[in-house]
């Protein structure tokens, strides 16, 4: 299926990243051609990966945006304050996208009301189930729970294939998505240069990955973009340094990147959402028991909003803007999210704290406020711009 | 118009005196507005803008050369800002855009040099600005969510409704002695909301039923815009820029609404964000033309040379 490459208009390196798109499109095409094997479809990250493929089921997190007619087909089945992700993901099936129509079964967490609903509307169209996350990441009782719910997970898995899952075979799939999350947070880690290798946009290319590929097929294709990466010549300058922190950055939602990257040449190089390094940063103990490992591991991911406490997942985010010494902070959430667009106060605090200007957006898919989503991202860069003229000013008198 | 510079600064010396000509186009959505610096004289234009921004933008130009009586040739720099700015295209004049933010803060700040925090009330948007008193450039600033509430839009709706003069909107609204409660949060909403409270109130005393629902409307406008102001504080001096700043009642609702005095400016403070692009319009032509800021200027595109390419494709 066609599956858009986005490009900046402004691509200082020659990183091709054409053959792993194709990659994912021959991987999409031939997940929805297959004939033979169980298709699951997942919509959370805190799902366990490596259960599914264990499972020996092809799998693919659910996670594209839709356009302004995927979202109003969902809301025939939503009020209107629903978030466009959640009206997207049943939009899709309502659309009878043959991707999404694929799938012989969708698992789904339990993380907000939204996407609690817009899984029993998922129901309709195939089965789904929902599988509990503990909100307190931290209590040991969640941590019990957790497994649980895992196992639970894992034999639902059993039941859907005909096949009971080898914990041999978990055990296989932890250590090479374990392998996977690290090469991604290193290729992240590259960004940390002054003049990052990679745009923002690119970055969240090779995160597709992760989400359409078969693990060791991934591991694969991020081990040559590395590698690659690594030998690329080391760039002069210092672009405009940016974080993107919020809710969920959707494979097609990409105005944000086009503006910033594409137009006013400013570098994403850090984006703490959950289709950005959140899954990256934690890895699954590869010893003892396989379950109770990836319930630690999971719950130990750089946290969604809606868990608790909610000062994890600032600290992490406060974290991440100082590794990565960024300029400023573009804090975006889905408009009508009811985790992100009030625990936003949390976030800009911390970020004001470290003296760190933040440009606030509630966002969708809409694609008519272009001109309304520029003014404010061109402000906020002439802000940032001026800024670093005043300290490069300082720092001329101070030589 | 023309205007002295002395005479439209609230106090301290005019630090804006240019050497050549040059102009500031603010594109907005309802009106355009044209400022032109030369020297000392500080030439303004408005006019409704119309389908074609880029027509706007020449009949503003073509006006301001009257009024200064200045030819098209002698103008050295344009900047143009608002929601029109992207559209201009100039092969004649260096043109820049500069975003309406930035043109507001420095517009505002030209006149009123200890400006701290402004309130800016468009057609379409509205925004609160903390400024920088030495330089007039912006420290922080909060917009609307992109809706219609709280902007000078809402008051047009308002007033259509209401069969009212928006010019007279305001002066309506400080009539009344119990204004009406309009709470929506969506300006579509609002408007039923105002036809249903003057349904009711039709058969009692129309005239009084018009100005509490005016009222209704500044208050629910002002508490939409204070909201914005949370974020980036209230400091004084405090000015109120944009086309909706000439609305009395507006003004005095937001001034009830914050607690705070706005400081009235010696110029029509819809020409703000115009006045700031002129500014900058001097300023780009300055970096580009004196031999102490070219180097500036140099070291400036090596740090950020990609948004500077960005900003010239034309290799400028």
């Amino acid at each position: 299926m066609a599956t858009k490459v986005q490009k900046t208009k402004k691509q200082p390196a020659k990183l091709d990243l054409k053959g792993f798109a194709k990659l994912i499109d021959d991987e999409q095409q031939s997940l929805v051609d297959a004939k033979d094997v169980k298709k699951v479809g997942y919509i959370c990250n805190y799902t366990p990966v490596e259960l599914l493929s264990a499972a020996g089921v092809r799998h693919s997190r659910l996670i594209k945006a839709g356009s302004a007619k995927t979202v109003s087909a969902g809301e025939l089945y939503t009020q209107s304050v629903f978030c466009d992700f959640t009206k997207s993901c049943i939009g899709f099936f309502q659309q009878d996208d043959p991707f999404y129509k694929s799938f012989d079964k969708v698992y789904n967490f339990h993380t907000c009301s939204t996407m609690k609903r817009a899984s029993e509307v998922i129901e309709q169209f195939v089965p789904t189930t929902l599988l509990n996350l503990p909100k307190l990441r931290s209590s040991e009782d969640a941590r019990n729970f957790f497994r649980e719910e895992i196992v639970n997970f894992k034999n639902d898995l059993g039941e859907l294939t005909g096949k009971p899952v080898d914990d041999d075979e978990v055990q296989r799939q932890i250590t090479i998505y374990n392998r996977a999350r690290s090469i991604l947070k290193e290729i992240s880690e590259l960004r940390k240069k002054p003049n990052p290798v990679l745009t923002g946009a690119e970055f969240l290319d090779l995160v597709r990955g992760y989400y359409y590929l078969p693990g060791e097929k991934l591991v694969t294709a991020l081990e040559q973009v590395q590698s690659h990466l690594e030998d690329a010549p080391k760039r002069s300058g210092r672009p405009l340094r940016l974080m993107i922190s919020g809710s969920i950055m959707a494979d097609g939602d990409r105005r944000l990147l086009d503006i910033l990257e594409g137009e006013l040449g400013a570098r994403v190089v850090i984006e703490d959402h959950c289709a950005g390094v959140r899954p990256f940063y934690h890895s699954v103990s590869e010893a003892g028991d396989p379950y109770r490992a990836l319930a630690n591991g999971y719950l130990d991911q750089a946290p969604c909003a809606r868990m608790k406490p909610l000062e994890d997942g600032i600290a992490f985010s406060g974290k991440l803007a100082r590794e990565y010494a960024v300029d400023g902070v573009v804090y975006v959430f889905l408009k009508f999210c009811a985790c992100y667009g009030v625990s936003k106060k949390e976030f800009l605090t911390e970020f004001q704290k470290q003296n760190l200007p933040v440009l606030e957006l509630s966002s969708d898919y809409s694609e008519s406020d272009y001109g309304q989503l520029k003014t404010r991202i061109e402000a906020f860069v002439e802000v940032l711009k001026e800024r670093g003229e005043v300290t490069s000013h300082e720092q001329h008198i101070n030589a | 118009m023309k205007h002295q510079a002395k005479d439209i600064i609230n106090e301290g010396p005019w630090k804006f005196t240019t050497t050549v000509p040059v102009v500031g186009l603010d594109i907005g959505s309802r009106g355009s507005k044209g400022v032109l610096l030369d020297g000392d004289e500080v030439t303004t234009v408005l006019l409704p803008t119309g389908l074609y921004m880029q027509e706007t933008a020449d009949e503003l130009l073509t006006k301001l050369l009257q009024t200064s009586g200045l030819e098209r040739s002698d103008i050295q720099a344009v900047v143009g800002t608002g929601y029109g700015r992207i559209s201009l295209n100039y092969d004649d004049i260096p043109y820049r855009v500069v975003t309406e933010i930035s043109c507001h803060a420095m517009g505002a700040h030209a006149i009123i040099p200890k400006t701290r925090t402004i309130i800016d009330i468009g057609g379409q948007d509205s925004k609160a600005i903390k400024v920088d008193t030495a330089t007039g450039k912006v420290v922080e600033f909060v917009m609307n969510d992109k809706c219609a509430a709280g902007t000078g839009r809402f008051l047009e709706k308002a007033a259509a409704i209401l069969g009212i003069d928006l010019r007279e909107l305001g002066e309506v609204a400080l009539k009344s002695k119990k204004p009406a409660q309009v709470s929506s949060q969506c300006a579509v909403f609002a408007e039923s909301e105002v036809i249903s409270l003057r349904a009711r109130g039709a058969r009692e005393n129309l005239e009084e039923i018009s100005a509490d629902i005016a009222a209704g409307v500044h208050y629910s406008t002002a508490r939409r815009v204070h909201n914005l102001l949370g974020r980036i504080g209230i400091e004084p001096e405090i000015v109120f820029t944009g086309g909706v700043s000439n609305n009395v009642g507006m003004w005095k609702v937001l001034e009830e609404e914050i607690g705070a005095r706005f400081t009235p400016a010696k110029l029509d403070l819809i020409f703000a964000g115009a006045l700031g692009a002129a500014v900058h319009a001097w300023k780009f032509f300055a970096s580009t033309h004196e031999v102490k800021n070219t180097k500036k200027t140099k070291k400036k595109v090596a740090k950020h040379d990609v948004r500077e390419e960005v900003r010239f494709p034309n290799g400028d």
